[in-house]
């Protein structure tokens, strides 16, 4: 580890303001008794501990929400976030959570659709997080249009590819429901994001949507998770010092790769010796952000150089000073500034 | 209202009953294999609550709209947030679903300093161990948390002092209900991936399931108006529509359930004559009885609460424990059992079970009794047996429990103290009559399970829409017990409840369910202090469940209190409280 853990202590101190680096340490803490040496997992502690929230039919700042079941068989739950209409009179919504199931989002407006995937080292957190249920709630009403936040199945219960899976079941329900219409001539107008294991996620099923010519208007990584056998010097430099350590994100690589792999499966080293080419490769568009003191960054902008190698649309927006988990609360600048370019992505 | 109460204690050792229906955990489990037939029926799980007494969603009496809700989050200033008075629950961390004082955020971050610098020192596998052992409580509690770990890894190390762990706060209140429609999963793409289910439901079938619950919030509305014969009508619209999807699962089920509800409520207004016919207690028990085996609610009930029992009577010789609803005693025998091979032996125990008066000749408090006895005489376990028939259970009066100031009391309510939130008589609302006097006895656990949901609105229509979304998930969780008669009389056991709830007013409407969060306002009014549940409850609740091949039922930890639910909708609350002494006058009990 870089550093004696005081120095890391004090580092992350001074990057973050104080919710922030209680809410990220706190995680960090917990976390580390939920990882057992032997590669297992404490899912009955980790479930004690994770802060969930009901879904919410009558509107809260704007936005409501309702959970729907879409594939019994695997338990797959999506939570469906959508904007109210305007309060005709305080406290009043008009048709307040009769949910409209029938009608388009609009026959002449584009109202964009966001396949959201939480993060959590695709071990942790759920879609009905605390954190990730407020995080999605934003950005429901920052794009004024409706996001989906998957339930995937994690590791290491459930190892590569089920998340992927659940995530391109997702992307067809997502596309075939005509309550998520929009535009005159009416189709779904579909993203995907996620932060870290989702970021990766997004990725992964965007891919298998390109291949089977389902369409996605663009990809929005929040400090993706990727990786690779090779040690980057941003692991080096960085490990411990910003809530991550090294030996933290190979426990997890361990927990999700199928068992005896190396993480530069392509699932996790995407642009490595067993990556795919993406030349030609009808891939969406992607707005990729990267935190300057995540010490998967090399890895993150390695992701970046292929997809401009593969001739693919990226844009990068790599925020010097953020850490990971800088998205969880509006209390710093870096949140400002990605909300807005999440904005103008899903708008342009 | 008259009642019949007789107290003739029975004496374990001179009673000689055999039996053989009670098992170490009072389960007979039926192992439903899992059977995803019916996804063309998506049901929606959610709550519908509205901040409406408290304005702002997340925390506290103000609201705090700065930086906390998306409009403003969408905004490109770098404001930082407004200064919080400091001894309110920071609201930045509340949601991400923590509650820390604002006074106490640089403390806590103090000790979360801490925390890391004793967790570096340890191995890996002490700290993976204190996960696997340690008992903790109330995570929402950030900084009795911390504590707690602090405390695992560095025993000797005292805790900051910042309180047991109890978390406070204002709780919500739960409002109006939106509508329930159900999302049927479009035919067309069971072609695309066909292992989808094996049901193919028509379009036709699909609009009939959205149109149904439209039409029964239209007929709901109507009620609520007073228009009866538009509501008749729509009433026969309905039971067409009924004829037209599939009955016999989802939707049409729980919808019929509905249907019928409401053409009772208007074919027999509640204030004119009867819209429930009593059954007798024969009758009852039965259908209780099957609710209890096909679904896990009852079982998770018992089981939390006798485990919270268990910890509460600990190092005690003499406990009490008061069962407000004895019904059929299932939940009994773990407890005796459990008591049997306590470390250092059993307790004296005392069980006053309340039931409702026998109008069949049966004394079926008696029954049960004797069962008991004989099951705690095979385990050696010293027991005493009372039974209190009330019809209601404000009809108790506490002398009539005969608690001994020298024992340990255990009150345990479950699903019963719902039926007290009734108009009220001349004295007072019955449930504050009511927790007065349990508090009076001095329990050291009050032991109480909800159904988690609020069924006691006073608009109509806020009432129908949240019961068709709570029992709708109920019933799909039914969905996948496939045991008969049991699966068949659990939905009649439900649409008892229903129809109590859809049909029945005044004193007659019992069924006035409401969420956690009102039992929570209620009870810490009334003087009682939450005791917590574990995470050792937590995980042996998942592990009953598992014994329910239906995936799909989870427990949540919240507040200290744990739910079971389908999916991702809580359907009933556990909670355990102790009395807060009165504060001028020495407890001896009555």
């Amino acid at each position: 580890m870089a550093g004696s853990n005081e120095i890391n202590v004090n580092e992350a101190k001074k990057v973050v303001p104080l919710h922030t680096w209680i809410l990220i340490s706190n995680f960090k803490l917990a976390y580390n008794m939920l990882r057992r040496p032997d590669g297992t997992f404490n899912r009955e502690l980790a479930e004690f501990l994770d802060r969930k929230v009901v879904a919410n039919t009558v509107p809260v700042d704007g936005v409501y929400s309702f959970d729907v079941i879409i594939d019994r068989a695997t338990g797959l739950l999506n939570r469906i976030y959508r904007c109210a209409l305007p309060e005709t009179e305080p406290g009043h919504h008009p048709a307040a959570g009769i949910l409209d199931l029938e009608n388009p989002l609009s026959t002449t407006e584009i109202v964009p659709v966001v396949i959201f995937f939480h993060g959590g080292s695709f071990t942790h957190s759920s879609a009905n997080s605390a954190i990730y249920d407020t995080f999605c709630r934003r950005l429901t009403g920052l794009i004024k249009g409706v996001v989906v936040s998957v339930n995937y199945r994690r590791s290491p219960e459930h190892r590569y590819p089920c998340a992927y899976e659940d995530g391109w079941e997702t992307l067809q329900w997502v596309h075939s429901r005509t309550w998520l219409l929009s535009g005159k001539d009416p189709k779904v107008h579909v993203y995907l994001a996620g932060d870290s294991s989702g970021g990766n996620i997004a990725h992964h099923v965007a891919f298998r949507a390109a291949e089977a010519g389902v369409e996605v208007l663009g990809n929005i990584l929040l400090h993706p998770l990727f990786g690779g056998e090779e040690r980057t010097e941003s692991e080096t430099k960085l490990d411990g010092k910003y809530f991550v350590r090294v030996q933290d994100r190979d426990w997890y690589w361990r927990a999700f790769l199928p068992e005896g792999e190396d993480r530069d499966h392509p699932a996790c080293n995407i642009f490595g010796p067993r990556g795919v080419d993406l030349k030609g490769v009808k891939f969406p568009k992607s707005l990729v952000v990267v935190a300057g003191f995540d010490l998967v960054q090399d890895w993150q902008l390695k992701y970046v150089e292929g997809l401009e190698n593969a001739g693919q649309e990226v844009k990068l927006l790599f925020l010097k000073k953020a850490t990971i988990g800088f998205y969880f609360l509006p209390n710093n600048e870096h949140f400002y500034t990605l909300m807005d370019e999440i904005k103008s992505f899903v708008s342009s | 209202m008259e009642h019949l109460s007789y107290v003739k204690p029975l004496y374990a050792p001179f009673l000689c009953f055999t039996h053989h229906s009670f098992s170490l955990y009072s389960l007979s489990i039926s192992i439903s294999p899992h059977i995803s037939t019916s996804i063309h029926n998506i049901f929606i799980f959610s709550y519908s609550y509205s901040p409406s007494t408290h304005p702002h969603f997340y925390m506290g009496p103000t609201p705090y709209n700065s930086s906390n809700s998306s409009s403003s989050a969408c905004s490109s200033s770098t404001k930082p947030p407004p200064p919080q008075p400091p001894d309110q629950m920071d609201h930045l961390l509340a949601g991400a679903g923590y509650k820390v004082r604002s006074n106490d955020l640089t403390q806590v971050a103090e000790r979360l300093e801490h925390l890391e610098t004793v967790m570096v020192k340890s191995s890996p596998v002490d700290i993976s161990d204190i996960g696997n052992d340690a008992v903790y409580y109330n995570p929402t509690d950030l900084a009795s948390w911390v504590d707690s770990l602090l405390t695992e890894l560095n025993p000797n190390v005292s805790g900051s002092g910042s309180g047991s762990g109890s978390g406070s706060g204002s709780g919500f209140v739960s409002g109006s209900g939106p509508a329930y429609v159900s999302d049927p999963v479009m035919n067309d793409m069971n072609n695309v991936y066909g292992e989808f289910g094996q049901q193919v439901v028509t379009p036709i079938e699909e609009d009939v399931s959205i149109r149904l619950v439209h039409v029964l919030m239209t007929c709901a509305e109507a009620v609520q108006r007073g228009d009866m014969s538009l509501a008749g009508l729509l009433i026969d619209d309905l039971q067409g529509l009924l004829g037209r999807v599939n009955s016999g699962c989802g939707i049409g089920k729980v919808g019929s359930f509905f249907v019928d509800a409401l053409s009772r409520r208007v074919v027999n207004s509640p204030q004119n004559g009867v819209v429930q016919v009593d059954l007798s207690a024969y009758e009852n028990e039965i259908l209780y009885h099957h609710y209890y085996e096909a679904c896990p609610y009852l079982k998770f009930a018992h089981f939390t609460a006798n485990q919270a029992i268990l910890e509460a009577f600990d190092g005690q010789d003499c406990v009490h424990v008061i069962d407000f609803n004895l019904m059929q005693g299932l939940q009994w025998p773990a407890l005796i059992q459990a008591l049997a091979l306590r470390p250092g032996g059993p307790p004296l125990l005392r069980l006053t079970g309340i039931g409702p008066p026998s109008l069949d000749g049966r004394d079926s408090l008696r029954e049960i009794g004797l069962k008991l006895a004989e099951l705690a005489r095979s385990v050696n376990v010293r027991f005493a047996f009372r039974g209190v028939a009330a019809s209601r259970l404000d009809d108790v009066k506490p002398w009539m429990l005969q608690v001994s100031p020298k024992e340990a009391v255990a009150v345990n309510s479950i699903m019963q103290l719902h039926k007290l939130l009734g108009p009220g008589g001349p004295r007072g609302p019955p449930v504050d009559l009511v927790l007065d006097w349990i508090r009076d006895l001095n329990p050291r656990i009050l032991m109480v399970v909800e159904q988690e949901s609020n069924h006691n609105q006073p608009e109509f229509l806020d009432r129908f829409t949240e019961s068709l979304y709570y029992y709708s998930t109920m019933f799909d969780s039914l969905d996948a017990c496939t045991a008969q008669p049991e699966k068949t009389l659990a939905e009649l056991y439900i649409q008892r409840e229903i129809c109590n709830v859809v049909c029945c007013e005044g004193s007659a409407r019992v069924e006035r369910h409401e969420p956690l969060v009102r039992w929570r306002e209620r009870l810490t009014g009334a003087g009682f202090a939450p005791l917590h549940l574990g995470s050792n409850a937590f995980k042996q609740a998942r592990m009953l469940l598992t014994l329910f091949s239906a995936e799909g039922y989870s427990v949540e930890e919240n507040e200290g209190c744990l739910t079971l639910g389908w999916h991702s909708r809580p359907l009933i609350a556990a909670s355990a409280w102790q009395a807060i002494p009165k504060p001028s006058v020495v407890t001896t009990g009555r």
